[in-house]
């Protein structure tokens, strides 16, 4: 093997753990967050502040798009139905900290959860 | 190679990306994060590049990505097969000469690299959300992972096409 293959191989491999690294801490030191903005082609749909949150609770979002049902509770959201052909948003789970948003491609859903305020 | 003979190979490579193209995205994702997958359809953009040349292999994809989004997709995925494919054939051109024929999986990697790339950002315009940026690591891991795989699958391929032709 030559120098350059070397070099090569060492350079994405580096690459590799650095990003493999970078998402494991965004993804288990989130930040703080309390509102859950869901939004549908770009534009905010809902807003919900996980804190005011009592009662767990479901909400279907039906849009030209497709059928997503979206199941809030006291300090976490997650999507636990959909239309769409891959259910990646279903199987990426609860989140409950700013950090990683949920998203739906083919539905052009996002849920995003965002600082303690809301500036609807 | 003879007209006729070229003609028949970029048709042969289009039907034969098309087919793993619609095959793949039947494929379950392994991992709940979207846009993670092989991308094995870049396997041929590869081999055309090195067979026929960059403009054959350019036209090879349009092909593929606009019969693509009618067989498996739609408009919507329309849009993300072509910020994809767009971004990976560009960087791919442009750094096909800067490795030697044994390293066509570091191209292949920079090439998926940018394809993801391409397709996080349509991402992030049409949601509106820049949260969405947090994925760019895993994306980029994944593409070193998957394009490693399609690079050696293409180095291989290339090698059984050009010894076909010789034959022929």
């Amino acid at each position: 093997m030559n120098m350059k293959m070397k070099k090569w191989i060492a350079i994405f491999a580096a690459i590799f753990l650095v990003c493999i690294g970078a998402f494991a801490l965004l993804r288990h030191f989130g930040m703080q967050g309390t509102v859950a903005v869901i939004r549908v082609d770009g534009e905010v749909y809902e807003k919900i502040n996980l804190d005011t949150v009592t009662v767990a609770y479901d909400m279907e979002i039906r849009t030209e798009f497709g059928y997503n049902k979206i199941h809030i509770e006291p300090g976490s959201i997650s999507v636990t139905d959909a239309d769409c052909r891959d259910h990646i948003c279903i199987r990426q789970g609860t989140v409950a900290e700013a950090g990683v948003p949920i998203v739906c491609l083919p539905h052009r859903l996002t849920i995003e959860i965002e600082g303690g305020y809301i500036d609807a | 190679m003879p007209k006729t003979r070229k003609l028949t190979l970029m048709a042969m490579l289009t039907a034969l990306s098309l087919i793993v193209f619609v095959i793949e995205a039947q494929i379950p994702a392994p991992v709940p994060i979207p846009g993670v997958k092989l991308g094995i359809a870049n396997m041929i953009t590869l081999v055309a590049m090195l067979v026929l040349g960059r403009r054959e292999a350019g036209l090879i994809l349009l092909v593929r990505i606009i019969l693509g989004s009618v067989f498996a997709g739609g408009v919507s995925a329309l849009l993300f097969s072509i910020a994809g494919g767009a971004l990976a054939y560009a960087v791919m051109c442009l750094t096909l000469k800067s490795f030697p024929e044994k390293m066509l999986w570091a191209v292949s990697i920079l090439g998926a690299a940018a394809h993801n790339a391409g397709q996080l950002a349509v991402a992030i315009a049409l949601t509106k959300t820049a949260g969405l940026l947090v994925y760019a690591p895993v994306l980029i891991a994944s593409a070193i992972v998957t394009g490693a795989f399609t690079g050696l699958g293409a180095m291989y391929l290339t090698r059984a096409v050009k010894r076909l032709d010789k034959r022929a």
